[in-house]
């Protein structure tokens, strides 16, 4: 068969040799595709999804010998060390709840916001090698690995279970806002994720200065220190880091103390914010990206 | 006949950025090596590259066409376009099918992962459903001989058994327009016949195979047609025997030059 081809069979012909009657399933241009189809696109794609995940957890847990247990003990003994240095040098009031709770709280929002960005920053280019041979929605590769810190999420919230009550405390009513808590920290780290995934392809050195900035961002966090601790005038300002409202409100949630509710509204609105903006920049962005891998 | 994939006008384009770097990326060395004096005015300063140029064909259901060409002619770039994998900078692609691409072997596989994991972990990124991989599962292992290590992580693997896999699971991927980048010419000389035999029965169930190789004999057994790439440009679109002569010209030419 001839090859026909007709540049002008594009614009509406009637008749045209090669001019198909029925529509083609797929037309491949270089025009921007609506971010609503990419994002439809990303959902039909949900069961590779599911497939990266498993991937993920699967190998971290065979690989490491003591394999899920780090999950627990990365926050664990970052909490005994902050216990250790922190609450006695630097006598933090935590408000009367024992030193190693109100820290653990604190760091398990913070390690699944933390573990996150690290390893989510980086995670176009460590699946590179899949992605310049297969087309699929490339939002799943942040996505993935928020998710599978997620999964890490619960296993180490399985700890405050044995620390509160060892330290005569209970869980009460406040406790069932934690899903909401977990959904706003996981859509920020989802957020930062992506944007540094896209940005970090252009600029390689994210990915060594990431650290830092991270260290830097933990301890403009109230980890360590409740955030009351701030002076009063400064705090609005500080309100501004979305991780307040989080982290403040995963304590609240698990300790039963009153929510901070006007820092939670801002880490919501904040994330929202960001999110659609970095969802906007990773459609716009992620075709180009691929030719710079 | 109907086309099952037109391409009409594709070019692609890539703008090499000049780096300071001392290590220049990969990319950069591959495309200092392909670049050629004519192709374009502004190439002194190291920043344009056509990869395609102006490329058109179409191809209707059942047919296998052979992509013959040297290395950094375009043909990847070719297939990397017909899989959605980048875009084109002009020209377009109808496609009237579902597109599989295999442009490597064994894309995602794990090492620390079972056999059996990476069968569902490759199927699920070449773009095959859970339902089907499940369904197709023991052929796949049978095809590739190694039901014995099904269950074995493949960083036991011997490289033999790891491609016979990875064709496996390719080889059972069934969407209506398959590519092939160099994925055929894969362990011994009995499995070769078996993979040849079994493309030759995927298009025999009218499924559209688009096969870069160059191994000119399978492509002279495997393909009606074959499309000759030459510097991002199609030079020659025809019966096999032919494109594969001209392409042997092209060889025996570049060979004489340097």
């Amino acid at each position: 068969m001839t090859p026909a081809q007709h540049t002008d069979a594009v614009a509406i012909g009637e008749g045209l040799p090669v001019k198909s009657d029925r529509a083609p399933l797929l037309t491949l241009n270089a025009d921007r595709s609506p971010i609503f189809l990419g994002l439809i696109e990303t959902w039909r794609q949900r069961e590779l999804f599911y497939f990266l995940v498993w991937r993920d957890l699967k190998v971290r847990y065979r690989q490491t010998a003591l394999g899920v247990a780090w999950v627990v003990l990365q926050p664990l003994l970052m909490a005994l060390v902050f216990t250790v240095f922190f609450s006695r040098l630097g006598h933090f009031d935590s408000g009367g709840i024992p030193y190693p709770v109100f820290a653990y709280a604190g760091l398990l929002p913070w390690t699944f916001f933390a573990n996150s960005v690290s390893t989510g920053s980086s995670s176009l280019l460590a699946n590179s090698y899949i992605l310049t041979k297969v087309y699929f929605p490339r939002l799943l590769i942040p996505l993935s690995v928020v998710a599978v810190r997620f999964v890490d999420l619960l296993v180490a919230s399985l700890v405050l279970f044995v620390l509160m009550p060892f330290y005569g405390m209970g869980l009460g009513r406040n406790i069932l806002l934690l899903p909401a808590m977990i959904l706003i920290t996981g859509l920020f780290a989802l957020a930062v994720s992506a944007w540094l995934s896209i940005v970090s392809v252009r600029l390689r050195d994210v990915g060594t200065l990431l650290p830092v900035l991270i260290q830097l961002w933990m301890f403009l966090s109230p980890i360590i220190y409740p955030a009351t601790f701030v002076p009063a005038r400064w705090r609005a300002l500080y309100s501004l880091n979305p991780l307040v409202g989080i982290i403040e409100g995963f304590r609240a949630a698990f300790l039963g103390v009153p929510f901070e509710w006007n820092s939670i509204i801002v880490a919501a609105v904040l994330t929202a914010g960001l999110l659609i903006y970095v969802v906007y920049v990773f459609f716009r962005w992620e075709d180009r990206i691929i030719d710079k891998l | 006949m109907q086309p099952i994939i037109q391409v009409n006008n594709v070019s692609k384009h890539y703008s090499v950025e000049r780096t300071s770097s001392i290590a220049p990326t990969l990319r950069e060395v591959l495309t200092l090596k392909i670049r050629r004096p004519h192709t374009n005015g502004n190439h002194e300063n190291g920043s344009d590259l056509w990869a395609l140029r102006d490329i058109s064909f179409s191809a209707s259901a059942g047919e296998v066409i052979g992509i013959l060409g040297r290395n950094g002619a375009g043909k990847s770039t070719l297939l990397k376009i017909l899989s959605r994998v980048i875009k084109p900078t002009h020209g377009e692609v109808h496609l009237f099918g579902r597109v599989g691409g295999l442009l490597s072997l064994g894309t995602g596989f794990h090492p620390d992962l079972t056999g059996r994991e990476n069968v569902y972990l490759n199927g699920a990124i070449i773009g095959m459903k859970r339902a089907e991989v499940r369904q197709k599962f023991d052929e796949i292992v049978a095809f590739a001989e190694i039901e014995r290590f099904i269950e074995t992580p493949i960083k036991y693997y011997s490289s033999g058994m790891y491609l016979r896999l990875a064709f496996a699971v390719a080889a059972h991927f069934e969407p209506e327009i398959l590519l092939l980048d160099e994925v055929l010419a894969v362990g011994d000389g009995a499995f070769q016949k078996k993979c040849l035999e079994r493309m030759r029965q995927v298009s025999s169930q009218g499924r559209t195979i688009l096969y870069v190789s160059h191994d000119l004999p399978s492509v002279q057994k495997l393909c009606s047609r074959a499309l000759l790439i030459e510097d991002g440009q199609l030079l020659e679109d025809g019966a096999p025997e032919e494109v594969t002569a001209s392409y042997i010209k092209i060889l025996v030419a570049s060979s004489q030059e340097s």
